[in-house]
This record gives structure tokens, sequence and C-alpha cells, in this order.
């Protein structure tokens, strides 16, 4: 679906992103994972033609993005981060002027319900709230149906119930054989959606695989147990999953049977880009 | 059939935000006016009225207009759709020319000033479409309504001094070519119709592509560059 080659772009003389290169298969999810200011919106805004000026190639469902046409934006679907509607005009009155721009469209009414705003529907944008705003802009869009769809950080803002409502509507696109491009600074969201996921800092890649295959090939899964201590005290040590058997300490409290608690984490996508890249996601 | 959507919602939202209300109070008033000014002076008057105020609505009211959609963001949806720069032109043109035209018709017709109504239409529409091609290529470019006014002023210094100079003291045939006093002359119905419906018409066409080529600029600058 996607297909980046060698791409460069910058805002100013300074080169911002230098020599890119990646791609997305059909009907997967594919997430951008970042810092503010890392890149992320800056690639989506190439993906979706509205950056021309790149060197490189950028070629997006076959067509190179800034050569971007009429029927490129038929088939494209963008959720922007900030609300894009009408204030002054109601929900269902958005959805409809949006849904006229395109040669088909969903039924906006079964959109409207399954995001929870029908009971909503009839109010000015301009009554809604953040998080209402936020569920509009993302049913709009996907008014018209797109192969591709383009989503930036979709669940900011939202109440855990509403989150897991939009990501199951995410996850039901996927099913239906849509591709989606995720961008967000959000581990949670990209390690439960997402098929790859990419590390974005400072315009370049610093790593990309699957959420499970980051996560577990950079640091090994910890076993974490406590016992009580000479002191009276509860001591507390890790040791990876790995290596338990080499930890005389741990097999002797399991022979003992004098271990207070033990448990494995495995690491999150915060911890493995905390440790590939030097720095927080959140 | 885009088109025909754009130009529907851009109607909706100028009623939305009023402009109707606004202008059906407007109308009762220059009628009113009117009809307070001797005989010998209505027609004139009614001429000047027409291509100052609904004429030129889209000159005073394109700033509002393209604000909301840039405070709002809804550029940045628009700029992503199939919507082409023309389409978007062209439905921000028609849909206040059609108020104009409707306001300027009630007005002339309020005074009894109107001889040949096709053509006044046809003018009023096309006087329209050429001021807020104007207000529109301005609008791309300011952030706020202030920038707005003070980038418009001299604009309608310039288009319209010299057509009240045409009117009223100076008939030189040349200034046909002028865009306002060619608007003035097919509002008003005086001087060379012909000469200044075409006169007019090339007008409007210039502004429109010019007013085309700057929201195509305006709509890439969603992606944070100036072109």
């Amino acid at each position: 679906m996607i297909t980046v080659k060698d791409l460069v772009f910058s805002y100013t003389e300074k080169p911002f992103i230098e020599t890119m290169n990646f791609s997305v298969r059909d009907g997967e999810i594919f997430g951008f994972l970042g810092p503010s200011g890392a890149g992320k919106s800056t690639l989506q805004k190439l993906l979706t033609g509205l950056l021309p000026r790149y060197g490189g190639s950028v070629t997006v469902d076959g067509t190179e993005a800034k050569r971007a046409g009429k029927e490129f934006y038929q088939n494209i679907g963008v959720d922007f981060e900030f609300p894009s509607l009408y204030e002054k005009l109601t929900g269902r009155e958005n959805l409809r002027f949006f849904a006229s721009l395109y040669r088909r469209h969903r039924d906006i009414d079964a959109l409207l319900k399954a995001i929870g705003l029908h009971m909503d529907a009839d109010k000015k944008v301009s009554e809604y709230s953040k998080g209402m705003k936020s569920r509009l802009n993302f049913i709009k869009a996907l008014l018209h149906s797109p192969k591709l769809l383009f989503l930036d950080e979709p669940t900011n803002g939202l109440d855990p119930s509403n989150a897991r409502v939009m990501k199951d509507m995410i996850l039901q696109e996927k099913a239906e054989g849509k591709t989606v491009i995720l961008t967000t600074h959000n581990m949670y969201d990209a390690t439960e959606l997402c098929d790859h996921v990419s590390f974005i800092v400072d315009g370049a890649i610093a790593a990309l695989d699957t959420p499970k295959a980051l996560m577990t090939k950079k640091r090994a899964v910890q076993l974490t147990y406590t016992f009580e201590s000479p002191d009276g005290g509860l001591e507390e040590r890790s040791v990876p999953l790995t290596q338990t058997g080499g930890d005389a300490t741990l097999r002797q409290l399991i022979g003992d049977g004098k271990l207070a608690s033990i448990h494995s984490a495995e690491p999150t996508l915060n911890d493995v880009f905390v440790e590939i890249t030097g720095r927080r996601l959140q | 059939m885009r088109t025909k959507a754009l130009i529907l919602s851009d109607i909706r939202f100028q009623f939305r935000y009023g402009f109707y209300s606004l202008y059906a109070v407007f109308t009762l008033l220059y009628i009113g006016l009117l009809f307070v000014l001797p005989d010998a002076w209505r027609n004139d008057a009614a001429a000047i009225m027409i291509f100052t105020d609904p004429a030129a609505m889209g000159l005073f009211f394109m700033g509002a207009i393209v604000l909301f959609e840039k405070n709002e963001r809804v550029l940045d949806s628009i700029a992503v759709s199939p919507v082409g720069a023309w389409e978007y032109v062209l439905s921000k043109l028609v849909s206040i020319g059609l108020i104009s035209a409707l306001v300027a018709l009630l007005i002339g017709l309020g005074a009894g000033v109107i001889r040949a109504p096709l053509t006044f239409l046809v003018s009023v529409f096309l006087c329209s479409c050429l001021f807020s091609a104007m207000g529109l290529i301005v609008a791309c470019k300011i952030k706020t309504l202030n920038q707005f006014i003070v980038a418009t002023v001299p604009l309608e210094l310039l288009t319209v001094v010299p057509a009240i100079l045409w009117m009223f003291w100076w008939k030189a045939d040349v200034l046909v070519l002028h865009p306002g006093v060619s608007m003035l002359m097919a509002c008003s119905g005086r001087g060379a119709q012909p000469l200044a419906l075409l006169s007019l018409l090339a007008w409007t066409a210039l502004l429109y592509f010019l007013a085309v080529k700057t929201v195509k600029k305006m709509l890439l600058s969603v992606g944070g560059i100036k072109l």
C-alpha cells in the first residue's frame, strides 16, 4: 500500500527527514510512535500529499504522493489530531457535508450510533465536548469508506470506554481489509492495535518491527521476587527469565519456601523506546 | 454534484452566520433611504448603493468566512478531499453572488429603478463575484480580521473612487476598462453597455483564476510550508 524510498524532506534549510525507507502492506495497522516534534505528523502530511516538495519517492496506493489528484483523495481518510469541523453546524450536518464531497459514503446514522453520538447528532458542534469532537472527527474520516486511513492521535482526550469503542472500530476497519496508519505517542494503543510500529525520533526511524518482537528482542523478560531480608524487611531482586536457573538465592528461597512474592514482567513498548532512543514517549 | 454540495453548504453556512438576516434589515433600510431622496437622485443613488454594498459584500465578508474555516481547521479536511481549488472558489463566489443578486433585485424593484432585469441581475452577480474574488485572495493571506480590513481598504478605494468619479464628473470612454467603472456602468445601465459587461466579465475571469491560484497555495500551506 505504501512504499517510501530514500525520502528526504525539510521545512527549512536544515534537513529534517533524511533518507527514510519503509513500506506498509495492504490491510495492516502501521504505527508511527514517537515524542512530540519527532516528525510523525510531518510523515503523515508527506503521505497524504500535503507536502509535495520532498526528495526520494513516496508511493501511496500506486500514486506518487506529490502528484496526488482527486482520485487519490477518494481513497484516503484522514483524522487530524485536532477537530476539523464546522462549529455552527450540527454533527449530522457536518457528516452530510463531508459525505457529499465523495463519490460514495457509508450510512451516517450507523456511524453516529457506532461511535455513540446518535443522541447528540443534531446538536451544534460548538456544544460538543472535546471528546465528542474527537469522536465525530474520527467517523468523518471513515465516512467514504477509504482504503487507507490516517489517524493522528485518535484516542487523545477520550475516556477509557470511548477509547475502547474507537479502538474496536479501528480493528473492524482492519478486519474489512483497510490499511491504517496510526500516528501516536500512546504506547498502549500502539501495542494493542499495530501490526508494525516504527519509532520516529528527530525525523529518522530508530526501529521498525512488530510490537511483540520489539518488546522481546531488545530486553529480556524479567522475573522479580521478594523475600524477607536478615534485617526483617522485604528485599526485592530481579533476574532475566532466561537466567533464573543460575540465581542461587532464588533456588534457595524456592527450596526453603521463603519467597514472599514472585512475578514476571515483559518490558513495555515505552521501556523499549527508552532503551533504543534514550527518549521518553510520554 | 460536488460543486452543488459545496455551494449549498456555503449558503447554509452564511445563513447560520446571519448574513441573510443582516441583509434583510439592510435591504429595508436602503429602500427606505431611497424613498427619502428626491426622485431625480434615485437612479444614481440606487446604483451606487448596490455597487458599494450588496455587490461588494464579498469584499467585506470573505475575510470572516475564510477565517472561520481557518480557525475551525476545516481547510485541513478540504485539502485532503477531492475538492479542487477551482470548486472551492466557485462555491464561495456563487454563494455570495446569489445573496448579492437577491438583495440588489429587492432594492432595485423596491425603488423602481430596474429597466432590464436580466442584464441587471447578471451585472450584479458578476460584480459580486469580482469583489468576492478580491476578498478571497486577501483572505487567503491573512491571519486576523484586522489584517483583512487593513488590506482591503486600498482595494476598495482603487475600485470605488474611479467609478464614482466616472459617474459624476469624468466620462472618459477608456474608463470602461477599469474594473470598478465597468461594474458601476453595468449595474446602473449607463455608459457603453455591451463593452462594460465584456470588461466586467474579463476582470471577473482574471480575478477568479488568481483566486484559484491563491487558494491552491493556501490549501498546500495546510501542510505547513509557504510556497
